[in-house]
């Protein structure tokens, strides 16, 4: 079915073109305003996050030090500053935000296929978001429970936030969930159907990959949260017990009988390890795209690349156990997870070894984007090894509640995608403003975030070996801990407090260079995917002129030899010998 | 260029930094030399591949930077070589899930002739049973649990008669004796972990999980919570200490079963009088306390609570460091009470004395103490009064100069420092928040505010009582 | 015979990897309902799921389901009256909503849309006996979510959550059907075609596969 039976051009032009500027940037229905605003909140309320993380830092560095940080406070930045990080930031950053952004642009679509339900998600992310923060200002605060939230000390007195602060946590994911439904089925959909001519599947570039596969995986894993909201919620308020077996909390006898508190946490890594992927693939996708263009060479293996992200997609729905191996579940399962996890490791090590031979025989530019993917290739690298050990079922024994967890999970769900993320908004930037981003303040943004993020996470993992736990207020008199290891608590809050400090730089950047950034042109990388090819930069409302690109090639044509430039856009039609990609 | 240059110093400094870390497991005390062995392989078949990507990585941002002349080579796959990788990384991954599930399959299959051992976590404190002479562990259900039945024990079950309780305090076990031990909770999950032990497990209420080790080393180690529990998760401490046969046994021999803990006796407050003559010197003749002789309030005070801290000095837990000039006096006058029934004795006295709030003696800002309590009101109560289930005395109502210098002799480690005593060194841990002499001073001044509204059902808030209102 | 496989294995592949569309002809609302189902179809697993979980691990006793929703009809008591009264109202109106989508087709709006308000009664009809119900349960038997006199407490918590969040569903279908029923009887598709017939039909066939599935595991198990 063509697009353009289904939209006519002049009538999604006129009946949408906005005037006033509520309705330009607020009601608008274009996805890339959709995609901006998603942006903007996620970054928005992840920089809370990231001031919640500092104050983590100075407590744990510096101990008895700060009279405002109490043990109730501490757990609730460690919950909200988890939580923020993974839902209300990475995913709605890469899926709201980049992926509105991108489907549309680089499938050749003029829009998602419904521009409505696409606007309403984002207002329902927003009041998601709302409800998020309204925790700080409900009696007993946030929620302290760790952004797990496992009953039954998620509900009980004890933990902070008991009383408002979980109720706000639940409903506010629970309405995030519908937020991501409707924006999730509009990508899906778009990418399945609304293809523009010539782009197959195995044409589109892999940001495009990555992205869909993430939202097939968050349309299936987020039930599986919903529904363990839904029901924390029941036994919150009104004493059902479907978490909560007979307890005798703090000396009293409660109400409760008969639940699971494991059932709980099945659902809830049932959501969460395809929440991994739903953070990684799409960034996966992105450094593809980012690696190829600023080598100007073609991805190494895009055939491979495809069946990674699908595999790797497929395979995150049956190991989400391995974050249970000390939970007190069945101990058999461990050889199963154990097995799926490692297996896991195939298709991803695959992903590293194709992004590193794309950087053989190339030719580097060494851009800012280029920067960040050389510098997500090594994070990840690091990250996605430390997995292994904790996939593997008895290494995880002695490493799993220490900080080697939580090194691991920085360095292959938080820094990663962010150096991504980076890469992605100084890429794609020109596109969205028609600026270039400033150069020398994105190298010394990017320098220090990344050799500072280095050096914050991966001595962090040696305190994990030192068997120091994680999620400890203070860890005052341990035997295992001596003076050496406080000083190296020490020395990771002084390294995560510059980063902390250098993310001004970035938002300078993003501010100052949208008013005074150098005029970027329609395609100042050179780059061949259809974003780049648009009439206008950036784009208006419709995407393209009256009739859309027709796709020739795919999105990887670098440097092929005898083309005129080092680059042959994928709009472009072929001499003829060379009728389509190598692999259509 | 810079950039190979960076990503050389990386791998590199990765390195360098391991080889010349001194952070690193510590020195095994268990049979688990198969974990090490298991991580020793993980740790290094993948760090001899991140060194190789590293190195690969610096090459090619070195070789193929952007130069004059150099364009890229069109090469959109090779299959041969993706094929090679492929089957290297798997062979990687089977080299290092072999060993993983040969030695998981150990952990998870206990020995026949390893014995039991329960742990009890709750917040936030670890109590252990052992199954006596029979072998058997008694029934027990999380209903029963209250503070005389702190272990939920079926009193009618025969099996758990002879099971030795140890409540809140260290647990031995026999060096070289596998041991499977049996964990739950009363309330929130719990993780039992020794670091030396490497063996790690949840304790999660309603289920018995369980796990098995063999300690293999004589020597004393901390116990520590590995899973979130509330405000107290970091002061959720233990002690174990491995013992050789002989010393095991004599220790065993000193702990109280189920059955002797049931029968005995109540302490004879008539008898109590005449050993509370030694007391009444300096803690007064009515338990009201004196500053002069630097001795606090006793009357009113929960049972539980004295008669802790009085095996807490015997034991010398308590008035051993040098810095504490009245615990060092208080410590041997203890000593009087030679066995459990005079200090039962002494203890069904002072109940009996008249519980009088004592004066107040300390000013400071209530209102920055109310929101300093606010942290203490879990385990002591919003209105001061104690609770046993958190192990944490009444404060409302005492003799307030005495919590000030406690609160100080915690906060400076003074007091619970001795590496046996958790639930001091809980205290200690939580007093930190009190950063100086002035911040003391506010929420005891708070605390005072509270002795005006107490009441006598307020104070003695058992877990009947509770269960009667809240249940109602 | 291997090439004719072979060949149909070629087909799939192409039509997967198609250009523009991967489900040829379908509709973008077609294939959008088609993936919010299996999305939703997920939700109704994960609460089917934990209530087969609860219900195999719990230590009290669960209640019979044919005594407890039994109902008195001419002073006996019939296992399952109710119930069985509710499967065949929603599988009539599964019926007639495969009617209204044929007569959309055939562009026979009026029929359409009196078909359409047929299927929302029938829903409507569904979810009033839910509530008596209920009502029954609550009132008259006591079965609370927190409790009932019958024996485990997730019996009440596991019932009213998945019958309720099913209801809501029914609930949905009904204002939903209602909605696109006027548009049709207005006529408002005469032009676009009546595909969306057949979307909300989808919904409600859904509607009434989960209920299947819910009748079987909460009164037959």
């Amino acid at each position: 079915m063509a697009v353009e039976a289904q939209v006519p051009y002049q009538e999604a032009i006129d009946v949408h073109h906005p005037h006033s500027w509520l309705a330009r940037y607020w009601f608008s229905q274009d996805h890339k305003v959709i995609a901006i605003q998603y942006g903007i909140t996620a970054i928005g309320v992840g920089l809370v996050a990231l001031v919640l993380s500092g104050m983590m830092r100075l407590q744990l560095g510096f101990p008895d030090s700060f009279d405002f940080i109490d043990p109730e406070a501490y757990y609730q930045f460690i919950t909200m500053h988890g939580m923020i990080m993974v839902i209300y930031l990475l995913t709605a950053l890469l899926l709201g935000g980049f992926g509105n952004y991108l489907v549309p642009l680089m499938c050749g679509a003029r829009d998602m296929v419904f521009p409505f339900v696409n606007m309403i998600s984002y207002h329902v992310y927003f009041v998601s978001v709302l409800i998020l923060l309204a925790s700080y200002f409900v009696p007993g605060g946030p929620t302290g429970a760790g952004w797990t939230l496992y009953p039954p000390q998620a509900i009980l007195t004890g933990t902070p936030g008991v009383d408002w602060g979980i109720l706000t946590m639940l409903v506010s994911l629970a309405v995030f969930i519908v937020a991501f439904t409707m924006g999730g089925l509009n990508y899906v959909t778009t990418i399945l159907q609304a293809r523009t001519r010539g782009m197959s599947l195995m044409r589109m570039p892999l940001s495009i990959w990555g992205i869909f596969m993430a939202t097939v995986l968050g349309l299936l894993a987020f039930p599986a949260l919903f529904v363990s909201a839904v029901m924390m919620i029941l036994d919150k308020t009104i004493g059902t017990s479907f978490f909560m077996p007979a307890i005798s909390s703090l000396g009293e006898q409660l109400d409760y009988s008969g639940g699971s508190p494991l059932l709980f946490q099945h659902l809830f890594w049932f959501f969460g390890h395809p929440e991994v992927y739903i953070v990684a693939l799409p960034a996966f996708g992105i450094v593809s795209d980012l690696i190829s263009t600023h080598a100007r060479k073609n991805i190494f293996g895009y055939r491979m690349m495809v069946w990674a992200i699908v595999a790797i997609g497929v395979l995150s729905f049956i190991v989400w156990a391995h974050h249970m191996y000390v939970s007190g579940m069945h101990p058999y399962f461990g050889f199963f997870f154990a097995t799926t996890t490692l297996i896991i490791a195939v298709p991803t090590a695959i992903k590293v070894y194709n992004w590193t031979l794309t950087l053989l025989r190339a030719n580097i530019h060494m851009t800012v984007p280029m920067l960040f993917s050389i510098a997500f290739v090594i994070t990840f690298v690091v990250g996605g090894l430390t997995g292994l050990f904790l996939g593997n079922v008895i290494v995880d024994v002695p490493l799993s509640d220490t900080y080697f967890v939580v090194a691991h999970f920085h360095m292959v769900m938080g820094v990663s995608p962010i150096l991504v993320i980076f890469g992605a908004i100084y890429h794609w930037y020109p596109k969205m403003t028609g600026k270039m981003l400033d150069d020398r303040i994105g190298q010394l943004h990017f320098w220090i975030t990344f050799l500072g993020t280095y050096a914050i996470y991966y001595p962090m993992h040696y305190l994990g070996f030192v068997g120091v736990p994680r999620r400890y207020f203070a860890n005052g008199e341990m035997a295992i801990i001596d003076e050496s290891v406080i000083l190296l608590n020490q020395g990771i809050t002084i390294a995560a407090l510059i980063v902390g400090v250098a993310q001004i730089l970035f938002i300078w950047n993003l501010i100052y260079s949208y008013y005074r950034g150098r005029d970027s042109g329609p395609n100042p990388w050179k780059a061949t995917t259809l974003e780049w090819q648009t009439p206008e930069t950036p784009p208006r409302h419709g995407n393209w002129e009256s009739r859309l690109p027709t796709v020739y090639r795919w999105a990887y044509d670098y440097s092929v030899p005898g083309a005129k430039d080092d680059f042959i856009p994928q709009s472009e039609p072929s001499a003829g010998e060379r009728e389509g990609a190598p692999l259509a | 260029m810079i950039v190979a240059i960076m990503l050389l110093v990386i791998v590199i400094g990765s390195l360098v930094f391991n080889f010349l870390s001194p952070w690193w497991f510590t020195e095994i005390a268990s049979n688990w030399g198969g974990i090490d062995f298991a991580v020793f392989v993980t740790f290094w078949i993948c760090g001899v591949a991140f060194v190789l990507i590293g190195l690969f990585m610096v090459y090619t941002t070195w070789k193929y930077r952007r130069r004059e002349g150099l364009t890229a080579v069109y090469e959109p796959e090779n299959k041969r070589l993706e094929w090679i990788l492929t089957i290297v990384t798997t062979i990687g991954v089977v080299g290092m899930l072999a060993p993983g599930l040969w030695v998981w399959d150990a952990y998870v299959n206990v020995p026949p002739q390893a014995r039991d051992v329960e742990i009890v976590g709750q917040q936030w404190s670890w109590s252990y049973r052992l199954p006596g002479e029979d072998g058997y562990l008694g029934a027990v259900d999380a209903r029963r649990i209250s503070v005389d039945n702190p272990f939920g024990m079926d009193p009618d079950d025969p099996r758990g008669q002879d099971d030795v309780l140890i409540e809140r305090a260290a647990l031995h076990l026999p060096i070289d004796r596998p041991v499977k031990v049996l964990l739950r909770s009363k309330d929130v999950l719990h993780d039992f972990y020794v670091p030396e032990f490497r063996a790690k497990m949840d304790a999660v209420p309603g289920m018995i999980t369980y796990m098995w080790f063999t300690p293999t080393r004589v020597g004393t180690y901390e116990v520590l919570c590995a899973e979130l529990c509330g405000i107290g998760h970091h002061t959720m401490r233990g002690t174990v200490v491995v013992d050789t046969a002989e010393d095991y046994d004599a220790w065993l021999k000193t702990q109280a079963t189920f059955a002797q803990i049931s029968a005995r006796p109540e302490g004879d407050p008539v008898a109590g009088q005449i050993a509370y003559a030694v007391c009444a010197a300096c803690h007064g003749p009515a338990g009201e306390g004196m500053l002069a002789f630097n001795a606090p309030k006793l009357s009113g005070q929960d049972p539980w609570y004295l008669r802790h801290q009085i095996l807490a000095y015997r034991q010398g837990l308590r008035g051993v460091h040098e810095q504490d000039t009245y615990g060092k006096e208080m410590a041997p006058m203890v000593l009087p009470l030679i066995d459990d029934a005079a200090v039962e004795n002494v203890i069904a006295y002072i109940g009996t004395l008249p519980d009088d709030p004592a004066p107040q003696t300390v000013e400071g800002d209530i209102h920055r103490g109310a929101s300093l309590y606010g942290g203490c009101t879990v385990c002591h109560g919003s209105e001061g009064g104690g609770s046993y289930g958190t192990f944490a005395p009444r404060v409302a109502g005492m003799t307030d100069w005495y919590l000030v210098r406690q609160l100080r002799n915690f906060r400076e480690g003074i007091r619970g420092s001795h590496r046996m005593d958790n639930l001091g060194k809980q205290m200690g841990l939580m007093s930190r928040q009190l950063g100086d002499d002035e911040a003391i001073n506010d929420v005891v001044a708070y605390i005072n505010t509270m002795s005006t509204r107490m009441t006598r059902t307020a104070m003695h808030h058992t877990i009947d009582d509770r269960g009667e209102t809240d249940g109602g | 015979m291997a090439e004719a496989t072979s060949t149909q294995r070629l087909q799939l592949v192409e039509d997967w990897a198609a250009d523009v569309a991967v489900f040829r002809g379908v509709p973008w609302g077609k294939a959008m309902m088609w993936i919010f189902l299996l999305s939703d179809t997920f939700i109704f697993s994960c609460f089917l799921t934990s209530y087969m979980t609860v219900r195999m691990t719990s230590a009290e006793a669960w209640p019979n389901p044919s005594e407890v929703f039994a109902l008195e009809a001419f002073g006996v008591p019939v296992p399952l009256l109710l119930i069985a009264i509710m499967t065949f109202i929603l599988i009539s109106s599964s019926g007639t909503m495969a009617m209204a989508v044929n007569m959309g087709y055939r562009r026979k709006r009026v029929g359409a849309a009196l078909l359409m308000v047929v299927t929302a009664l029938f829903g409507a009809s569904f979810v009033g006996m839910q509530a008596f119900e209920w009502y029954k349960l609550i009132v008259e038997e006591g079965v609370r979510p927190w409790g009932n006199p019958m024996g485990a407490a997730q019996f009440g918590s596991c019932f009213f959550m998945i019958t309720g969040f099913h209801g809501l569903h029914v609930s949905a279908g009904v204002v939903y059907l209602l909605i696109v029923a006027y548009r049709v009887w207005r006529g408002r598709y005469e032009e676009k075609g009546y595909d969306i017939v057949e979307i909300t039909g989808l919904y409600w066939h859904f509607v009434d596969l989960v209920w299947v599935f819910i009748f079987a595991f909460f009164y037959l198990w």
